[in-house]
């Protein structure tokens, strides 16, 4: 029976096209809702895979579809820029939509005469636009940004307002499309003159920039292990690549087995894995508890997964993958094992928690490998 | 002898007739010139005919352009260009982008149909009736091209892609072969990116020295300057003949007369002349003169350079492929005699018969009576826009002596033009353009980084300036009600 599961009980969420425009019918059907009664995931499955067909096939990569056949939706945007977006649809005569932009361009604080620099020029615009990026306490990113023309002020007004004062991932994963929403009638395609998507881009860019650089701060007074370091780093290159789904994974399933023979992940505390938020924290110490591993190994991987109907309305933290070396699997089969993480985490699943990757093995077949 | 359609008669240019225009008595056409019109695009006749009809139309001409005064020829060609009768973002279109494209009356639209639809065929080496005709054709638009500018031989023509590529083939083709280190080529800041670009490739390859006139007071190159700039070393002056920014217009004559007594030669960029007002390379002399087909009216793909005939047959091939070789070896080929040599490969046949028929268009016109109309725009346009607050307009003050062209480039003070060009465009279906019109050096030597420009063509009225100066105040207003 157990041949006939795959032992990794990957759902087939990494070839799933990413159904941006089609979300909406589909999220109406209640049946796609991540509520979970029973722990009867292969239905789950089915539901993903019912998604998968009603799609023109379209592929999985490129999560921040920047295409202009599919936008991504409101609700997964970052809060304020939510607000922002709903604001502008409100308005429907255009005259007032540009005088609500110059209005938020006029409100926008001028950025000081250092900050105009050519790393922070914004390339490819008929106009001078200067973007500037920070890091905040919190390690969230904060803009700030100027230009000579009043519109392009107040589209960088928008983006500053909307985007500051978020972790890294959820900017990075806004897709420009948003800019259609607001009803402007701006150039959206990705053109030389968009000066919309290029802010957004350099803005993105520079976010990412900060988030490396602030990793290798950690890494340099962390007493991390190897394989600390090893996931930090496929971290932020995961970040970067935010698209082929199916190669990060198999890197990062490397690493897992690279970091078998180090030093037990007991002692390494969840702050230190800065991929991981309160979910999986709580993931985390939940298995450690209940099922006392020699090995664990939680990552999240929901960014890969932004887009689609289960992730809506959360936060993140929708998807993670497991990995647990534990003698409570002896004598289970593959599903009684999966079984159980998944009766351990009732409450995360029952709160935005969509799906997991598990690969459970007891220390004797992992010493046997 | 072949009976060729649309002979392509050098006359001088005939009273308006357009069939499509709505006729009132006064404007009407008379039979007799009507006839001699319609006979003239359908038969080979010959000139002598044209000129006998004359005198008739002379007398009837002057009593029609009187009352011709009333209706504008913005208002009598508009019919003409169906792309004109649309609304954009809920206004009615106001077409001021000309400098950059120009557009077609459907006259050429049809030849192009007409072309596709009934003779499409690959020219010059065909047997066949259709490839006979097609070839016709396309030789014919050649001839239309030269008398247009008033050539000595068709000869002299060579079909381009556009104006661009013909500076690069006397670049590529003239320049590499003529040019030694030391040598000069002289330009003015205010050159489009075409005719600086391809000479600073060339001079980096030859040793050559590009060097550049500024302007004057008055915006326009300084043509004492430039004069004394010309010396024994200076082998080519490359200058428009009307700026797409300044909107002025340089001697060409004179500097051509400056160059060739210290032995060096000229390349006039006439895309923003040509299109407009009379040109003549003979009187002109020019050695070297290049214009676009879609700025004069006719399609996008097609444009010529022309060359005297004596310096073309000196230059080595351009382009390398088949219609420009005479015997293809395998270790050596030999080459066509020009314009053959320089148009490698099927040539856009469709689209310079199209150019074909927007010169005969233009010609229906004539050339003098667009000048004359462009001017009053242009004295209008600039008189109009003056009246807006803080507005800088670029180029010369017109005047008796100083003549403008039908454009003007230009700045409000704290407003960015591409501001002004979105809001235009958004609010009042005004299509203007901002940036810096292909002329980065002019604009840095100005000062600024980008402006807005606003260009007219013959089938623009009194009317587009008016909408376009009320949309430019609303839109200055609303800019500045945010400050």
């Amino acid at each position: 029976m157990s041949s006939s599961v795959s032992s990794s009980f990957r759902l087939l969420t990494t070839r799933i096209p990413v159904p941006l425009s089609s979300t909406k019918s589909l999220f109406s059907s209640s049946s796609f809702k991540p509520t979970l009664s029973s722990p009867f995931l292969i239905s789950k499955s089915i539901s993903f895979q019912r998604i998968e067909t009603r799609n023109q096939s379209r592929s999985p990569t490129s999560i921040s579809a920047s295409s202009s056949t599919s936008l991504q939706p409101v609700e997964e945007l970052p809060p304020k820029l939510q607000e922002i977006v709903k604001l502008f649809q409100s308005v429907q005569e255009p005259k007032a939509k540009y005088e609500q932009l110059l209005f938020y361009g006029k409100n926008l604080k001028p950025l000081d005469a250092q900050f105009k620099t050519k790393l922070n020029k914004v390339e490819g615009c008929v106009s001078q636009v200067w973007v500037r990026a920070y890091l905040d306490n919190d390690r969230n990113v904060s803009f700030e940004a100027d230009s000579d023309s009043v519109l392009t002020k107040g589209l960088a007004a928008l983006l500053v307002l909307g985007l500051s004062g978020r972790p890294v991932e959820e900017v990075l994963r806004v897709s420009p499309d948003f800019a259609v929403l607001l009803g402007l009638q701006q150039s959206l395609t990705p053109s030389r003159n968009n000066g919309l998507l290029n802010m957004l881009k350099l803005m993105q860019k520079k976010a990412l920039e900060l988030y490396v650089e602030a990793e290798k701060g950690v890494l340099e007074s962390a007493q991390s292990s190897e394989g600390g370091s090893a996931h930090n780093e496929l971290q932020s290159s995961k970040l970067e690549s935010n698209g082929d789904a199916s190669s990060s994974n198999s890197t990062v399933v490397g690493s897992s087995s690279v970091g078998e023979g180090s030093v037990s992940k007991k002692d390494v505390k969840a702050s230190e894995f800065p991929g991981l938020g309160s979910r999986g924290t709580r993931i985390k110490e939940k298995l450690e508890k209940e099922l006392d591993p020699v090995e664990l190994d939680v990552e999240d991987v929901s960014y890969q997964h932004a887009g689609h109907a289960g992730v809506r309305g959360s936060d993140g933290e929708t998807h993670f993958n497991l990995k647990v070396v534990s003698k409570e699997f002896e004598g289970k089969s593959l599903v009684k094992r999966h079984r159980l993480i998944y009766g351990l985490l009732q409450e995360e699943l029952q709160s935005g928690l969509h799906a997991l990757s598990i690969v459970a093995k007891t220390p004797a077949e992992v010493g046997a490998a | 002898m072949m009976m060729m359609e649309g002979v392509a008669l050098k006359f001088p240019p005939l009273k308006l007739f357009n069939p499509n225009f709505p006729t009132s008595p006064a404007t009407t056409v008379t039979p007799s010139l009507a006839r001699f019109a319609l006979r003239s695009f359908s038969s080979s006749s010959s000139s002598s005919s044209c000129s006998a009809s004359l005198p008739v139309s002379a007398t009837a001409g002057k009593e029609a352009d009187s009352a011709l005064g009333t209706l504008s020829l913005g208002h009598l060609t508009r019919p003409d260009f169906p792309i004109l009768h649309q609304e954009v973002n809920g206004s009615k279109l106001v077409y001021l982008d000309n400098a950059a494209t120009s557009q077609k009356p459907h006259q050429v639209l049809k030849a192009l149909q007409s072309y596709y639809a009934g003779y499409n065929s690959n020219v010059h080496r065909g047997i066949h009736y259709l490839s006979a005709k097609a070839t016709d054709q396309y030789e014919l638009a050649r001839k239309k091209v030269a008398d247009f500018i008033n050539a000595e031989e068709s000869q002299e023509i060579v079909f381009t892609r556009n104006a661009t590529e013909a500076i690069n083939l006397v670049a590529y083709s003239w320049g590499i072969s003529n040019l030694k280190p030391g040598d000069e080529v002289l330009l003015t800041v205010a050159e489009h990116h075409s005719a600086i670009v391809p000479w600073q490739l060339v001079a980096q390859r030859t040793g050559a020295v590009l060097r550049f006139v500024d302007l004057d007071e008055n915006e326009v190159p300084e043509v004492e300057k430039l004069r004394e700039s010309i010396s024994r070393k200076t082998k080519l002056v490359v200058v428009h003949h009307v700026s797409n920014v300044l909107a002025s217009f340089l001697p060409i004559k004179h500097i051509a007369r400056w160059v060739h007594d210290v032995g060096g030669k000229i390349l006039v960029d006439a895309c923003q002349s040509v299109p407009h007002i009379v040109v003549d390379v003979q009187e002109l002399d020019a050695d070297f003169l290049v214009a676009s087909s879609h700025k004069m009216c006719g399609p996008t793909g097609i444009g010529f350079l022309y060359a005297k005939s004596d310096i073309l047959s000196a230059m080595p091939p351009f382009l390398g492929g088949g219609e420009m070789i005479s015997d293809v070896f395998l270790d050596h080929s030999t080459y066509a005699d020009p314009p053959s040599r320089f148009e490698a490969g099927t040539p856009a046949i469709g689209e310079a018969i199209g150019l074909g028929a927007a010169i005969d268009y233009l010609q229906g016109i004539g050339m003098q009576k667009i000048h004359d109309y462009e001017t009053e725009l242009a004295n209008y346009l600039y008189e109009s826009l003056s009246t807006i607050p803080n507005v800088r307009i670029y180029g010369p003050r017109p005047s008796e002596k100083v003549k403008r062209a039908a454009l003007c480039s230009f700045n409000v003070e704290d407003v960015h033009p591409t501001d002004l060009a979105t809001l235009l465009d958004q609010q009042h279906g005004v299509a203007i353009r901002s940036g810096h019109h292909c002329a980065q050096p002019l604009h840095r030597y100005l000062g600024v980084n980008a402006s807005a420009r606003a260009s007219l063509h013959f089938y623009n009225t009194k009317d587009d300036v008016d909408d376009f100066i009320n949309a430019l105040s609303e839109t200055v207003s609303f800019l500045n009600s945010f400050k």
